[in-house]
């Protein structure tokens, strides 16, 4: 047993030098071999795995000899557990083995890039999914927030205006009239919620409905008349299309203002879920109803401010997607809360509430774009995406049922 | 007293009745209103029926062909004296002539041609449009001039022409002739037209976005040579992309000409930036005054032989514009 125990942690730290020694012996061979075209900067992916992979093994904690025995015993269950993980992987493997371009630093940070607006959503609609509900009003928010914030910051010259006559107003109005919007709708989901307790899914089915019309009538407004609003200032697009350190080496591309937005953000989540009272409340009221109001815990209170919380992430994701975007139309964020829950699943947030971490859903919308980014990628048909999509929910729900039954 | 003043009410009622009857009452049916392209179609069709004084309804099919046929028996059922219908599903043509046929009302149709043999199944039904192949040959001539002008536009030097495309929604014409035409003007101008990747990006921005994202890096943008868009919202996606990788942003070793069609604002404001090679103008303006001008004249049971082709048609013709040449 004593050998187990050590087995995991030792293979972790030869195989992370192992890779580290192959990345550093590509680095410096791949100009002279002409591998330049072939491998890109793998090396520099081997590397950084390597290094990771040696400082876990080493930092890792000396398992019990109980962990260690049940760890072994339940390797299927590893495979099982992390399936989509795994599937991943081995994706990853033949997308770089078919379109080695896959291998660039300028992927990777194109891949956080795309996910941090996801993972915003990801946030704002974990809280719905922590007390065993669901928010289905989550993507038609990002409309709404995309819209109104566009609306304002169109340049002076731009020859169809939204509001011809307002003149160019400070960047952050805008903002907070877009945030403020979806908070309302935030408010009014969790009103439904918490006073009539209604199941989650009908009140923000309703509000779905309520946000898309009325984002619609906003947006047929004349002169507008449903026309996609562009001529968008520079200055506002700047919040999603900066890049930090831009060629602080050559070919270099910068990373992209959204992934440090999106980490504050997370880490700022990760505070209040477990930091703070309101958090414990969630997971208590996700666990169990009755007794969290037994306990004294104000419900009321607490799902209003849940849902609040959520529609300012989900306005915050807009207003990112219409600067990234340089533009906005009333169908923006359309089934971002499908691949927002997805995600969340795929983390290992249990639909049936009061389970689910920050790190597994930063891991979940990780897995989810990867995928789907690597399957644009080496151009497969969009109809393919949509059933892989599909497969990768079922079997991520399955297996979240799976494990929820052997407890 | 009464018996006068109820007689005087009838009359009054005939004859407020009978002016209505008189005036054409047109029933159009759009397949989108969020739609850059229809919504100058439907402002030029609001202001040439009040200029010809005809009441027009306009109805949203929401890109749901269901729901526009809801809103087209609406209509027949409202008594419109004639039917301007943009359909959503070009294939669906044959269930709204029948409608129109059981009614025996006129219906025009605009922007997405029913096949001829349905249209043929009703001597009423008309089309009015541009043809596509004519917006297909444009864009292509407009990249093929680009590349003659600029000989560092061909990147690697080996007189051919790389280039990918970013289709519209599956099935519609002018996604198949636009496609077809530009690559085949490309070719006719004897230049070898390589397709390094094709995708459909539904005529919208965002989607042309990410694909054109992933394009660039999984070609390499040094790899790519033209970018030829079916409409101007799926090119400004493609300028959107190009720029986050410091394409196009005016450093002229780093530009790849993008094409489009429609030739709407934000495109024309891309152009004027640089951003942008050129758009192909479809008409809207004319064609939505010419549907409502023959939708008029059939109501008032004119005869329009004259004004259309093969008893069927009416082409708008279409406009070349690049930069500095804002209409």
């Amino acid at each position: 047993m004593a050998e187990t125990k050590s087995r995991s942690k030792r293979l972790m730290t030869t195989g992370g030098i192992i890779f580290l020694v192959l990345g550093i012996i590509l680095y410096f061979a791949k100009e002279p071999m002409g591998l330049n075209r072939k491998i890109y900067d793998l090396p520099i992916f081997l590397i950084i795995i390597g290094l990771c992979s040696a400082i876990k093994g080493y930092m890792a904690k000396d398992k019990t000899e109980e962990e260690a025995a049940l760890a072994g015993k339940t390797f299927t269950e590893f495979l099982t557990n992390n399936a989509i993980l795994l599937a991943m992987l081995v994706l990853v493997v033949v997308i770089c083995i078919l379109q080695p371009r896959f291998m660039q630093i300028r992927v990777a940070l194109d891949i956080l890039t795309q996910s941090s607006t996801k993972l915003i959503m990801a946030l704002g609609i974990c809280f719905a999914l922590l007390i065993a509900g669901t928010d289905l009003s989550a993507g038609r928010m990002v409309g709404l927030a995309a819209v109104i914030s566009a609306s304002m910051m169109q340049t002076a010259t731009y020859a169809n205006r939204f509001f011809p006559d307002l003149p160019q107003v400070a960047v952050w109005i805008p903002i907070v009239a877009a945030v403020l919007a979806c908070m309302v709708c935030g408010a009014l989901n969790g009103f439904l919620v918490a006073k009539y307790e209604m199941h989650p899914f009908i009140a923000t089915l309703a509000t779905q409905v309520m946000i898309y019309g009325a984002c619609s009538l906003y947006f047929d407004m004349p002169p507008n008349n449903s026309q996609p609003i562009g001529g968008i200032r520079p200055d506002f697009a700047q919040i999603g299309q900066l890049r930090l350190f831009n060629g602080l080496w050559k070919g270099f591309p910068g990373i992209s203002i959204l992934i440090p937005i999106s980490i504050v953000i997370c880490i700022a989540i990760w505070f209040i879920l477990n930091k703070t009272v309101f958090g414990k409340n969630v997971y208590a009221i996700g666990g169990n109803r009755e007794a969290a109001v037994v306990a004294g815990i104000n419900v009321f209170r607490n799902i209003m401010f849940i849902f609040i919380l959520a529609s300012f992430l989900y306005g915050i994701a807009g207003v990112l997607e219409a600067a990234r975007t340089a533009g906005a139309t009333n169908n923006y964020g359309n089934g971002y809360e499908t691949d927002a829950i997805a995600a969340c699943v795929v983390g290992g947030v249990s639909m049936s509430g009061g389970i689910g971490k920050v790190g597994g859903i930063v891991m979940g919308v990780l897995i989810f774009t990867v995928i789907q980014y690597g399957l644009q990628f080496i151009n497969v048909s969009p109809m393919w995406q949509q059933v892989i999509k599909g497969v990768i929910i079922a079997v991520a729900v399955a297996i979240d049922l799976t494990k929820y039954r052997r407890k | 007293m009464r018996k006068v003043f109820i007689t005087a009410l009838i009359l009054v009622l005939a004859i407020a009745s009978c002016s209505f009857a008189d005036g054409v009452k047109i029933g159009a049916g759009i397949y989108r209103f969020n739609d850059a392209f229809m919504l100058r179609f439907r402002n030029a069709m609001s202001a040439e029926s009040e200029k010809a004084g005809a009441e027009i309804d306009i109805a949203d099919g929401r890109d749901d062909q269901p729901t526009q046929d809801a809103q087209i028996d609406e209509f027949i059922a409202g008594g419109v004296n004639v039917l301007i219908v943009n359909l959503v599903d070009r294939m669906a043509a044959q269930g709204t002539i029948d409608k129109a046929k059981s009614a025996d009302i006129p219906v025009v149709f605009i922007n997405r041609e029913p096949p001829l043999e349905v249209l043929n199944t009703y001597v009423k039904a008309y089309y009015v449009g541009a043809k596509a192949e004519e917006s297909g040959i444009f864009s292509g001539q407009l990249i093929v001039d680009y590349f003659k002008s600029h000989p560092e536009a061909d990147k690697n030097h080996d007189g051919k022409l790389q280039f990918v495309l970013l289709k519209g929604q599956n099935g519609h014409q002018d996604m198949i002739l636009r496609s077809k035409y530009s690559v085949e003007t490309i070719r006719d101008a004897g230049i070898e037209p390589v397709e390094l990747a094709s995708a459909i990006a539904n005529w919208d921005k965002l989607e042309a976005m990410k694909i054109m994202n992933a394009f660039i890096m999984s070609i390499g943008p040094e790899n790519i040579e033209a970018v030829i868009a079916n409409n101007d919202e799926m090119a400004l996606g493609a300028v959107e992309a190009l720029k986050a990788q410091d394409y196009n942003k005016g450093d002229p070793s780093m530009y790849i000409p993008v094409v489009g069609v429609d030739a709407n604002a934000s495109a024309l404001e891309a152009m004027d930036k640089g951003e942008m090679l050129g758009t192909v103008l479809n008409d809207a303006d004319g064609q939505g005054s010419a549907a409502v001008k023959l939708a008029v004249s059939l109501a008032q049971g004119k005869d329009v032989s004259g004004e259309v082709t093969d008893g069927k048609y009416i082409w708008v013709p279409y406009q070349k514009v690049t930069r500095g040449e804002k209409q």
